[in-house]
């Protein structure tokens, strides 16, 4: 595994970062469309993550994981209330200013693993590290790095065609991994796998999680997969029903 | 690189979209190309023909009608064109005139009952002084100028009748018979500007450029001599002088074509028309000169009448005309059709495949990957199936050209008379009407190559500017839910 904050632009994105939690969502909502067709995805949300912490994001569907994973991950801004992201107001920042932060700040990895199909594993996972304008030998041997790190290593001149599932989603991690994210954000990293190769990449997850001690949100469908995060926040209906405040890993045996 | 890695990626694992886009730029491409190629030729077919007509770098010829009244312009009929020439000009030109209408004195024939043949040369238009060819040739835009003469030998045979009687029969026993010869004075100086030239000689040579040896030789029409049985070598006289047919030539279509070609200096000799020219044939500097050229010799020379090649394209008629005119109209409309159908193909194409890349795309807006970067990926993918398209369609366009060449297709040129009828472009008699085969040919050049590949570029550049907008909106949260 490489460095984790090998990029000096990422340490000094914010100099309040140790000091301040991930997230803080006040009363933070998402709403589609006006008048009747007017959906409410999520409503008036309150929580904070701190830093290194480790969420699980668990709900029936349409209760809202996604909507709050795409907040989080400013690939959308919300319709009311607020989002901080370390301590600054995602919802006032420009397309360039979010794609600025997603690039330095955020890690992603997708259900579908989306892999862009016609790149081998080394080049998804250079098409991550490609916008920072690293110089090319640096930026082989973080891909190099990384792979070796999923343990993909030999596989990293295979298109993703020609790996398997649990393959392509660790080809997604490296990828997500590659930038020293502050923050990995993982939307239904398994729902795609197997049970085996759902363990794995839980496993790599949570094992990077902790050795780089990046911030972590995993949406899940899994109770059992829910049980490894440091808490366990509930939606139903696009309203947080439980963990917004406290860690309540406790409330996931229950 | 690795934006070009993956523009390449792109091009090359998605093989059938690349193909078809490619494909549908190469076919406009090509019709655009073999269209070009295809107008280049019937360009240089009628150029070909033209050459035929006006002969070699012949831009204007100069006569002077006989006709002067004009009809047209009732109450100007006694602005006498002839009014502003010196006295001595107007003699020799009545003089001229008046051999038309001289009437035989048949006591200077022979004694009735014997059998005459009188030789009379005859001009169709009236003569200008030699020194005019030099003042026409000095003018402001004439590059060169050179003189003609063309008479009509006119033969009448027969038996010397009684004195006063009319011969029975014109054409008849008893009677006259006329038989009518056209000959023309060369200057063997001006070969190339001349009536007959070098080019139209099909046996034999040309004229000797020195005048002593040139005034013994004459041209023959290949026609004329084979209705006449005449070979180079053979001698044939004009005005009773003999004189050693060096060469055959090729009448010119639609141009002026003579039976004999003389020496310029020995014509006039013949014909006791020492320093007079009836037809000046002139070079223009350049094409925009030719129109202020005709009007400034309408100036100088009174009665003149000035007919410049373009004036016979008008006469051009036939496939080739036909051709042309599908070559100008319907076939700049195809290749503007085709060019359009490729475009809009390469476009659709490429807003499909933004469409279902969406999620792709939008995973690379999630990994931070800027605006600019997600547009200049999507055009740069789109440029490189144009350049492929280009190439392909170049290789279309020179296929396509390279069999039009092969096969050849004959196209035909036709000639009318002219219907004022008279007097021809260059004075001496009627236009030689006729048809004639042009082989088509489809050359091709660089710049046709060239024009083709940035046509391709610029459908590709359009197509991906198209698709590049469309990913540019597309909202990374939305493009992520794509199910696509």
């Amino acid at each position: 595994m490489t460095g984790r904050r090998a990029n000096t632009d990422t340490e000094t994105m914010s100099t309040e970062r140790d000091a301040t939690p991930s997230y803080e969502l006040e009363r933070a909502a998402r709403s589609f469309g006006e008048g009747s067709t007017r959906v409410v995805a999520l409503d008036a949300v309150t929580l904070t993550i701190e830093q290194g912490e480790f969420v699980a994001v668990v709900g029936p569907s349409g209760s809202g994981k996604t909507t709050l994973l795409q907040l989080l991950g400013a690939l959308d801004r919300p319709t009311g209330g607020s989002i901080r992201f370390e301590g600054q107001p995602l919802e006032h920042l420009g397309d360039r200013s979010l794609a600025e932060l997603r690039l330095r700040a955020l890690g992603f990895v997708f259900q579908q693993f989306n892999l862009i199909p016609t790149l081998t594993a080394a080049e998804n996972v250079e098409a991550g590290l490609t916008p920072l304008g690293m110089s090319a030998p640096k930026r082989r041997q973080a891909v190099d790095g990384q792979l070796a790190a999923v343990g993909l290593g030999p596989r990293a001149l295979h298109l993703p065609g020609q790996l398997s599932g649990g393959e392509q989603q660790r080809v997604a991690i490296a990828r997500a991994l590659a930038r020293a994210p502050r923050v990995v954000l993982a939307d239904e990293p398994t729902g795609n796998l197997d049970s085996r190769n759902g363990e794995m990449v839980i496993e790599l997850l949570a094992r990077l999680h902790r050795e780089l001690g990046i911030t972590l949100v995993l949406v899940t469908h899994d109770e059992w997969i829910a049980r490894r995060a440091g808490r366990v926040l509930r939606l139903a209906d696009g309203r947080l029903v439980s963990g917004g405040a406290t860690s309540l890993a406790e409330e996931v045996s229950q | 690189m690795f934006y070009v890695r993956y523009m390449l990626a792109e091009v090359r694992r998605r093989r059938g979209r690349t193909a078809l886009t490619a494909l549908g730029l190469a076919v406009g491409v090509g019709l655009v190309v073999m269209l070009g190629a295809l107008s280049k030729g019937l360009d240089e077919a009628q150029g070909e023909v033209l050459e035929r007509l006006t002969g070699v770098g012949t831009d204007l010829a100069v006569s002077r009608p006989l006709a002067v009244p004009n009809d047209d312009a009732p109450g100007t009929g006694s602005a006498d064109p002839f009014s502003g020439l010196s006295e001595e000009e107007q003699r020799q030109l009545e003089r001229e005139n008046g051999e038309h209408t001289a009437a035989f004195n048949y006591s200077d024939l022979g004694e009735p009952g014997e059998r005459f043949s009188e030789v009379s040369l005859l001009s169709s238009g009236l003569s200008f002084p030699a020194s005019a060819v030099a003042t026409i040739g000095a003018l402001p835009g004439a590059k060169d100028a050179a003189g003609g003469l063309t008479l009509t030998a006119l033969r009448v045979e027969g038996v010397v009748p009684e004195s006063g009687a009319a011969p029975l029969n014109p054409h008849g026993e008893g009677g006259f018979e006329f038989s009518e010869t056209s000959v023309s004075g060369v200057d063997v100086r001006k070969p190339g500007l001349a009536i007959v030239t070098p080019d139209q000689v099909t046996e034999g040579s040309y004229l000797a450029t020195a005048r002593d040896r040139a005034m013994g030789e004459a041209l023959v029409d290949l026609g004329y001599a084979r209705q006449n049985g005449i070979a180079v070598g053979d001698s044939v006289k004009v005005a009773g002088a003999g004189l050693e047919v060096v060469g055959l030539t090729r009448a010119p279509l639609g141009g002026d074509g003579s039976d004999v070609y003389v020496e310029l200096g020995r014509l006039q000799e013949l014909s006791g028309r020492h320093g007079r020219v009836n037809g000046v044939l002139v070079r223009a500097a350049s094409v925009d000169a030719v129109a202020g050229l005709a009007a400034e010799i309408d100036r100088q020379l009174p009665g003149a009448e000035v007919v410049t090649a373009a004036d016979l394209v008008d006469r051009v008629g036939g496939s080739l005309d036909d051709a042309d005119d599908l070559s100008s109209k319907l076939g700049t409309a195809l290749a503007a059709v085709a060019l359009a159908a490729a475009f809009l193909i390469a476009t659709l194409l490429t807003l499909s495949s933004v469409q279902k890349r969406t999620r792709e795309l939008g995973t690379l807006k999630a990994l931070g990957w800027r605006q600019r970067l997600v547009v200049r990926q999507v055009t740069g993918e789109s440029l490189v199936q144009g350049a492929l398209g280009g190439l392909l369609g170049a290789v279309i366009g020179i296929a396509g050209a390279t069999t039009i060449d092969a096969i050849g297709p004959t196209l035909e040129a036709s000639v009318e008379n002219p219907s004022s009828g008279g007097l021809g472009p260059f004075g001496q008699g009627g236009i030689t009407a006729g048809t004639t085969d042009v082989v088509l040919g489809a050359p091709l050049d660089v710049g046709l190559l060239v024009l083709a590949i940035g046509l391709a570029l610029a459908g590709g550049l359009l197509a991906g500017a198209a698709g590049g907008l469309r990913a540019a909106r597309l909202h990374p949260a939305e493009a992520l839910r794509s199910t696509e």
